[in-house]
């Protein structure tokens, strides 16, 4: 609610077009504390990301909890997509090891779904994975993931065979070799983060924009402060803002879905190595 | 004559926009034309389709964060 009374202050639209802050960072960022705990202050961010946890957990706990014979329609539904991730994703791209990732691919899943889905969630409006700190973090941890994975099964021939690729004419492999390192080890987290955290980046900030455009708009209407002509504007970006919104239904799933199958790519990559 | 103004990122970002979408618009095509081949084969070939397409996308991601970035 913050960023709509921030837009609101500062919007002035007879002279702009839409409704923007001069810096469009205010949209992502809430400096005050809403309650300190222990020093710690706890903004509005962290809030919802420790929201987005529990509702994840509670999804899979509810979900699982009676493990029926005859599911409800609740159990069947957070069956079947545990399931896809299992059988599609884990064990569909890394191969039968794959069964043993699929915990970590789940929960990434899950979790990265519930907090996408806070941007159009009413009262909530922003995905925490807007902020960098997020994506990052889940990128890391695939790294994390897949580095170890590629050790651990191929031993020191997984670095060797990135730095040194088999296959390759003996004049270019110190060439491909440095660009395999570097696209395996810094671009391929780093990609991964980005794509995620752009695609809501641009979500929020195309959604607060119109949503809060509309709005100014169809309030001056009523009280007579702009044009009629630009307040009959107000309704077409509020229908375009409900469009913007079913896109963004599609992309919330669909960035959680690359994720979760980047993530699967990667730890395939680096155990299944093609001799 | 009025000066005109702006942000120069945006320029770039719109040119890096071209590229990706280029590459998603063939992405997408082969992927309908390879389904309406092989129908059988629609759930194999819409994965590897979001493949190419989050890897293609993210060229013009990354022009998206550094015009908010510079």
């Amino acid at each position: 609610m913050d960023e709509l009374i921030l837009a609101l202050e500062e919007c002035d639209l007879s002279e702009q077009a839409v409704c923007a802050p001069s810096d469009v960072t205010v949209l992502f960022e809430f400096r005050e504390p809403i309650i300190e705990i222990f020093g710690f202050p706890i903004t509005r961010t962290v809030f919802l990301i420790f929201l987005a946890a529990l509702v994840a957990i509670l999804i899979l706990f509810f979900g699982l909890r009676k493990r029926a014979t005859h599911p409800g329609k609740y159990q069947l539904s957070v069956e079947s997509l545990m399931t896809y991730v299992r059988d599609e994703i884990a064990i569909g791209i890394i191969g039968p090891l794959g069964v043993k990732y699929y915990p970590y691919l789940m929960a990434l899943f899950i979790f990265i779904l519930v907090g996408n889905a806070f941007e159009i969630t009413p009262l909530i409006n922003f995905p925490i994975t807007s902020r960098m700190a997020i994506p990052l973090f889940l990128a890391l941890v695939t790294w994390v993931i897949f580095v170890f994975a590629g050790f651990k099964r191929n031993g020191i021939s997984y670095l060797t065979g990135i730095v040194w690729p088999p296959g390759v004419p003996v004049a270019l492999k110190p060439l491909v070799g440095l660009i395999e390192f570097v696209s395996v080890f810094f671009v391929r987290p780093f990609s991964l983060a980005v794509r995620l955290f752009a695609n809501l980046v641009a979500g929020h900030v195309m959604l607060s924009l119109m949503l809060v455009t509309a709005f100014v708009s169809v309030v001056g209407l009523f009280t007579g402060d702009i044009s009629v002509v630009k307040g009959l504007f107000g309704f077409a970006w509020w229908a375009l803002a409900l469009a913007i919104f079913m896109f963004e239904m599609i992309v919330i799933v669909l960035q959680a879905y690359i994720f979760t199958l980047l993530s699967a790519v990667y730890i395939d990559t680096s155990i299944n190595v093609e001799h | 004559m009025e000066e005109l103004s702006g942000a120069i990122a945006l320029v770039g970002y719109g040119l890096a926009a071209i590229g990706p979408g280029i590459g998603i618009g063939l992405i997408a095509g082969s992927a309908v034309e390879a389904m309406a081949r092989q129908p059988e084969a629609a759930g194999m070939v819409r994965t590897t389709m979001f493949l190419g397409i989050a890897f293609t996308e993210a060229l013009a991601l990354i022009a998206f964060v550094l015009f908010f970035l510079v």
